[in-house]
């Protein structure tokens, strides 16, 4: 299985780079794992949006939120949430915060 | 386990389906005794097995073997897998002659090539319409990859699915809490639409239980909109249940003896607990299979009927008891991708076009259509991350029959299918200006004025 170092903490990775225990997450793992995502550069104001949405969502719930109520609550479209997230709101940004891989029909 | 070695990743771990796996030596014992049930128990597979006269009439009908070009994907090299080792055992040729026939065990070799060609088909039966002995290679798939959890040899995908079932019901596992959120927020957005109040009842007494895909809680949000006004415009004493949110069925693709049979009876408790005359399905191709094919007959009589939410709307139109508006979906040319299950398997043809011609204007077929049309390409639960190039492959048939009909809303009433045509559709929104991919309910409530 494989795994990154960030800050001297080894964070397990499930086979599609997803944290296998999301309790170890937080924001310099976001950033470790953005560039598997393609998300390059710095994270923004408005990529932290979107992941501490997630991210509450998911502490609350225990699962990721509807993909429109993402959209609603963040204020983004979701073209604009794909721009900061190329590869989507369900694997990039539900990655960056440190969620599990949805699974099922997505 | 490590010996084999495959195109997908494999789980060690099979809790809940209470197979003890068998250890590497023992695998051929083990596999002597599977087919010698298979033999006894499967009509179907046995036809297959004793009848193929390679005529080649199956190989272009296949989207796996036009999309890969690899002659171990024509479905009747596919069913030969299985072959060699039915021979070996069961026909004197293969008993006397062994290899000399094509007939060998199911060793490590080719067991490799078991879970390798049995996890590239999409169990979608349209080589079964065109083989002049009616073999059905989906029924051979479905056997084989039950021999192999047997043997212990299951995709990891498929097991956290069967996983996520057991403790929540759902495959998105999706726990009550974020069901009745989620609810109360489609409720809302309802009304911020309509002005009018629509309820989802949560785990209710109710006269119909409605049973959507879980990924109508993430991904397909206009489906369960759709859902939700259609169960308002009929006035319908309906819930939905926070223990069973799921439509589709996984166990249909590679378990029936456990994963499959012990979701129908979760229905069936609580479809029993919350008092209902009628269980509705929601959009799920196979899922309508297995609840309408297998309930019934793995878990018995049930006092309840069990219908598809089309099924449902199509009988609505035809009494006059919805108000459409189809000028709603003006801006759209609509073309339908009937699902394999649902079109091949279950029966669901005429109903899904009775629908579309009354929601939208411009509905244009695809073809070939209805029990003729090609698999969406993640059939049979292939929708792994690592197969998703793959994926692209197998679904070049799908996007030449879809461009041909220069639509550009794919009506695809499947959750499955709505999964794989993001993947199978990357970069055709360049073709298609705000090109497409939804459910059929979807339509229906664009379309319904409600009151
Ligand atoms: S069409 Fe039927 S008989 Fe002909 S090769 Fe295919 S499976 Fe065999
Ligand atoms: S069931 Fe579908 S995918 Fe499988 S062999 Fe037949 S045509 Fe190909
Ligand atoms: S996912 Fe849809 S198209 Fe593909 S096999 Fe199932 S029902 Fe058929």
């Amino acid at each position: 299985m494989a795994s990154i170092e960030v800050n001297g903490v080894v964070i397990e990775l499930d086979e599609d780079g997803f944290m296998v225990n999301p309790d170890l997450w937080n924001e310099a793992v976001a950033k470790a794992l953005a560039p598997t995502e393609e998300v390059t550069g710095e994270l923004t104001e408005d990529h932290w949006k979107v992941i501490n949405y997630l991210r509450n969502y998911y502490l609350q719930f225990g699962i990721a939120p509807m993909i429109r109520k993402l959209t609603k609550e963040t204020g983004f479209s979701l073209k604009e949430i794909y721009d900061l997230f190329p590869t989507g709101p369900a694997k990039g940004a539900c990655k960056l915060a440190g969620l599990p891989k949805p699974t099922g029909c997505v | 386990m490590s010996a084999i070695k495959t195109i997908i990743h494999l789980e060690t771990d099979l809790h809940p389906i209470p197979v003890t796996t068998t250890e590497p030596e023992k695998r051929v014992e083990r596999t002597k005794q599977l087919f010698e049930r298979m033999k006894n128990q499967c009509r179907a597979v046995v036809m297959a097995m004793e009848n193929c006269t390679k005529c080649g009439r199956c190989a272009k009908e296949c989207h796996v073997y036009l999309g890969t070009g690899d002659p171990d994907n024509i479905p009747a090299a596919r069913a030969d897998l299985m072959r060699a080792v039915y021979k070996k055992y069961f026909t004197a040729g293969g008993k006397l002659l062994g290899s000399f026939v094509g007939a060998r065990e199911l060793d490590d070799e080719l067991l490799e090539k078991w879970v390798n060609y049995f996890y590239q088909c999409n169990e979608c039966r349209r080589c079964a319409v065109f083989c002049p002995l009616g073999i059905d290679t989906a029924e051979v798939t479905i056997m084989a990859r039950q021999i192999l959890v047997y043997l212990g040899l299951v995709p990891k995908f498929h097991m956290s699915i069967a996983k996520q079932v057991d403790k929540t019901g759902n495959n998105m596992g999706i726990p009550k809490g974020a069901c009745i959120d989620s609810c109360e927020f489609i409720e809302d957005e309802i009304r911020e639409e309509t002005g009018v109040d629509v309820k989802i009842p949560v785990d209710q007494k109710a006269e119909i239980l409605y049973v959507p895909s879980s990924a109508d809680f993430f991904t397909n949000f206009d489906t369960m909109v759709g859902a939700a006004k259609f169960f308002h415009a009929i006035g319908a004493n309906w819930t939905i249940s926070s223990e069973i949110l799921e439509a589709g069925n996984f166990g249909l693709f590679f378990d029936h003896d456990f994963t499959m049979k012990s979701h129908n009876n979760r229905l069936v408790r609580i479809a029993k607990k919350l008092g209902v005359k009628k269980v509705v399905q929601g959009e799920c191709g196979h899922g309508w299979r297995a609840a309408r094919m297998y309930t019934p007959s793995l878990s018995g009589p049930v006092p309840f009927e069990i219908t598809h939410i089309i099924e449902e709307a199509a009988a609505a139109i035809q009494r006059g008891q919805l108000k459409l508006d189809p000028s709603k979906n003006d801006d759209k040319i609509v073309t339908l991708h009937d699902p394999c299950n649902a079109v091949r398997s279950s029966n669901l043809m005429e109903e899904p076009r009775i629908v579309l011609r009354a929601c939208v204007n411009n509905f244009v077929e695809m073809y070939p259509n209805r029990e003729k049309n090609f698999c969406c390409g993640s059939g049979g639960g292939i929708l792994m991350e690592e197969m998703i190039e793959w994926r692209k492959k197998v679904t070049q048939v799908k996007r030449d029959q879809v461009r041909a009909t220069g639509a550009n809303y794919l009506c695809a009433p499947c959750s499955i299918c709505k999964a794989q045509f993001p993947v199978a559709f990357e970069g055709y929104e360049k073709e298609v200006p705000g090109f497409k991919i939804g459910g059929l309910m979807d339509l229906v409530g664009y379309a319904l004025v409600l009151e």
